[in-house]
């Protein structure tokens, strides 16, 4: 367990370690590595023991899993549903696809840097990542929660206007609803 | 009679009993379906443009990719379609080699379907049964191939390499072990009241319609139609095994379950016959260099049995280093698109993810 | 040997003007019209039991200017493949409609029109089938450069290596020795 850092108030301290041991995820799988998912969630791996399991929609989630390659298709719907996420949220990326590019890194209808679309907290690497690399990335997760480091949903809202502006050079149809979180 | 207003319903992409990134837009009238549109396009990586632009061995980083639940008969197709236009035989080992990870793929892919099908009917111990013991199977794969999902193992003129030293009696051990398992997967589910009254006659793809629709794979074999790659034009060393295709009647969700229940069981036995016959030799016949390596120009047609249906390869060279095109017809383009569509209506809504998960929708082969 | 095949080809070919091949055990392919396509098609299904339709590919020939579409139909009878392919004009791409044959034919055609620009005239459902907001050139025809434009619209962070130029450096670099630890696994 991480004991108390002097900059942490007590109150935070609380915040954090509760925040970090009931992880809801989001159950949308973006790409090859939700195949790994369920042997993850499932009896041998069962993640379920460091407080991560799923969660049916955004509003009830805090994590938002990338699980690799995003169509520009798709990428419109995550944005969806990244801004209906209550904060805090979090967001995992899988595999060299989300980092840059991957082997798609010349197809003309996958994003490449996944972090100029939404930020990023922790990125798995692997083509696909294991299921013992995804319960290490959770791990650093939980970490960097408990060190109080992820403001995933902050970061957001302060660059929103960047965020937008690339989101809005790929999607050439922006049409979507303003959320207020 | 008063009428319901017809109400539109997006099932998906986001949607925890959807079978992957895909969307069905259905329009509702009440709790009934009255029309199903299947969107799909979410996960759509230009494969067939990048293999052009790929030469014929780095292909296969990109071919186990098409599906992700079952890559390995998409590696097989192709492998035979690349043995076809160049003339390259396969040793003998390497054929028995084959059909076993084929086999194996097959049967942690039906592991994957009895979690997805007892999931969308609300029973989940089986799938965290199911998806656990997955993993002994792809514990094999990994010792085999060094990757769990994605193997890239089969290759134009043979296997990649030989079975690693004991895996012979690691894979009769876990094949007693998962036929002991099968059993008790049948309890859960197929002895399950729920179960039966929810896929009893729901989900019907009529007999006679079957063929002219394109139906493939378990839901043809539902509707009492005997129709197997494997039997119909077999290839590799099935001709010399001995196995059933089973078929049963009814076509409907509960005729699909059965279909599964039994080929799994035939799975497990093929393997046990091909790790007995498997004779000795070499497993690859080598390639030449494969960055100067030009296959002959002509087309060709290659396709296996997957366990969601045929998987076909349209295969074109020009004789040079670079495919000219790769035409991949998967299961799913038809069973998850208009035939999806067509059963959908007239069911409710709560049954929509149940059919889509028998019928073995996998979006990643449709669209490619 | 291939007396099926062969039957099968004269079948088609005396009912059409078609020149045609077989190709191999289980697999018999014709040359048509882009016109007599559909009534080609249409007379193996109701006529000759060739009820299942694979798939229909389209292939870029640039060179020629032309596409070349292939119809695949299969029968659960004779287990025999048929090809039925054609030659269309690449500049003004325009094909018979034949989804009153076959239904699913209409996602093939839905597909081809997105990927080639193939007009099927009839063909009903939406414009969009896989991709969405595109305003560039059919992605799948060969002149489309998809590294380019994935460079120009996602560009990616540096520090990529080019598969191009891997591939080069291995070719001129294969008159090199091989270290002898190697050597088993090369392929010279
Ligand atoms: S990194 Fe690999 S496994 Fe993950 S999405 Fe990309 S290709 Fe698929």
């Amino acid at each position: 367990m991480e004991t108390k850092k002097d900059s942490q108030t007590i109150a935070e301290y609380i915040k954090n370690w509760s925040r970090k041991h009931s992880l809801f995820v989001m159950a949308y799988g973006t790409g090859c590595g939700a195949i790994e998912i369920p042997a993850t969630m499932t009896s041998r791996y069962d993640a379920e023991r460091l407080g991560i399991r799923g969660a049916a929609t955004p509003r009830q989630a805090d994590v938002l899993l990338i699980t690799g390659y995003l169509a520009t298709k798709t990428l419109k719907r995550v944005i969806r549903v990244y801004e209906q996420m209550q904060d805090p949220k979090y967001v995992i990326a899988f595999g060299s696809c989300t980092i840059n590019g991957g082997m798609y890194y010349d197809s003309y209808n996958t994003i490449n840097v996944l972090e100029k679309y939404i930020p990023v907290d922790v990125y798995i690497n692997g083509c696909m990542p294991r299921p013992e690399a995804v319960i290490a990335g959770f791990k650093q997760l939980q970490d960097k929660i408990a060190r109080g480091d992820a403001d995933n949903g902050t970061r957001y809202k302060e660059n929103l206007d960047w965020y937008r502006a690339n989101q809005q050079q790929v999607i050439k149809n922006w049409r979507m609803p303003d959320y207020n979180w | 009679m008063v009428r319901e207003k017809e109400t539109t319903l997006y099932i998906g992409p986001q949607h925890p009993g959807i079978t992957g990134n895909m969307m069905v837009k259905v329009k509702v009238q009440g709790d009934t379906v009255t029309k199903a549109e299947v969107h799909v396009g979410y996960l759509h990586r230009a494969f067939e443009k990048l293999i052009e632009r790929r030469n014929w061995l780095q292909s296969f980083t990109i071919l186990c990719r098409f599906c992700v639940p079952e890559p390995d008969p998409m590696e097989l197709t192709y492998a035979r379609a690349v043995e076809e236009l160049e003339g390259r035989e396969v040793p003998e080992r390497a054929k028995y080699i084959r059909v076993m990870v084929m086999e194996l793929a097959r049967l942690q892919s039906f592991m994957l379907w009895y979690a997805g099908q007892s999931g969308s009917a609300g029973l989940y111990t089986l799938g965290q049964w199911s998806v656990g013991d997955r993993n002994y199977l792809l514990d094999l794969f990994e010792d085999l191939t060094g990757g769990r999902i994605y193997h890239m193992y089969i290759w134009p003129g043979g296997v990649r390499r030989d079975l690693p030293v004991g895996f012979k009696d690691k894979a009769l051990r876990t094949m007693d072990y998962i036929e002991k398992r099968l059993d008790e997967y049948d309890k859960l589910l197929f002895d399950n009241v729920i179960f039966q009254k929810r896929a009893q006659g729901v989900g019907i793809v009529p007999a006679d319609k079957a063929i002219e629709w394109g139906v493939v794979g378990a839901p043809l074999r539902g509707c009492g139609i005997k129709a197997d790659v494997r039997i119909d034009e077999p290839y590799e060393v099935y001709d010399r095994l001995k196995f059933e295709v089973p078929t049963a009647f009814g076509g409907d969700v509960w005729a699909r379950a059965q279909v599964r229940r039994q080929e799994a069981r035939q799975s497990i036995s093929i393997i046990r016959q091909v790790l007995e016959q498997m004779p000795e030799g070499e497993v690859y016949n080598k390639i030449p260099n494969p960055m100067k390596w030009k296959v002959p120009a002509g087309e060709a047609w290659a396709k296996t049995e997957s366990v969601r249906g045929e998987v076909g390869f349209y295969v074109v060279s020009d004789g040079s280093e670079f495919p000219r095109r790769v035409h991949v017809k998967g299961a799913a383009f038809t069973n998850g698109v208009t035939v999806t569509e067509k059963i959908l209506v007239g069911q409710n809504i709560a049954d929509i993810s149940f059919i889509l998960n028998s019928m073995g929708v996998c979006p990643p082969e449709i669209e490619r | 040997m291939l007396e099926q095949e062969q039957a099968l080809l004269s079948q088609v070919t005396s009912a059409f003007p078609v020149k045609g091949k077989v190709m191999r055990n289980r697999r018999v392919e014709v040359w048509a019209e882009s016109t007599t396509v559909s009534s080609i098609l249409m007379y193996v299904k109701n006529q000759m039991g060739y009820q299942h339709l694979n798939h229909i590919t389209c292939i870029d020939r640039i060179e020629d200017t032309k596409f070349q579409l292939v119809y695949t139909v299969f029968s659960h009878q004779t287990k025999m493949t048929l090809f039925v392919k054609t030659f269309i004009d690449r500049n003004a791409p325009v094909m018979d409609n034949i989804d009153h044959i076959w239904d699913q034919a209409n996602t093939y055609e839905r597909e081809l029109r997105e990927m080639y620009g193939i007009q099927f005239p009839g063909l009903v459902g939406a414009q969009e089938f896989i991709l969405e907001d595109w305003d560039e050139m059919p992605p799948m025809r060969r002149d489309f450069k998809t590294e380019e434009y994935s460079e120009k619209t996602f560009s990616s962070l540096p520090g990529r290596e080019n598969t191009q130029d891997v591939r080069e450096t291995i070719s001129t670099r294969s008159g090199e020795e091989i270290p002898d630890f190697a050597k088993k696994y090369s392929r010279d």
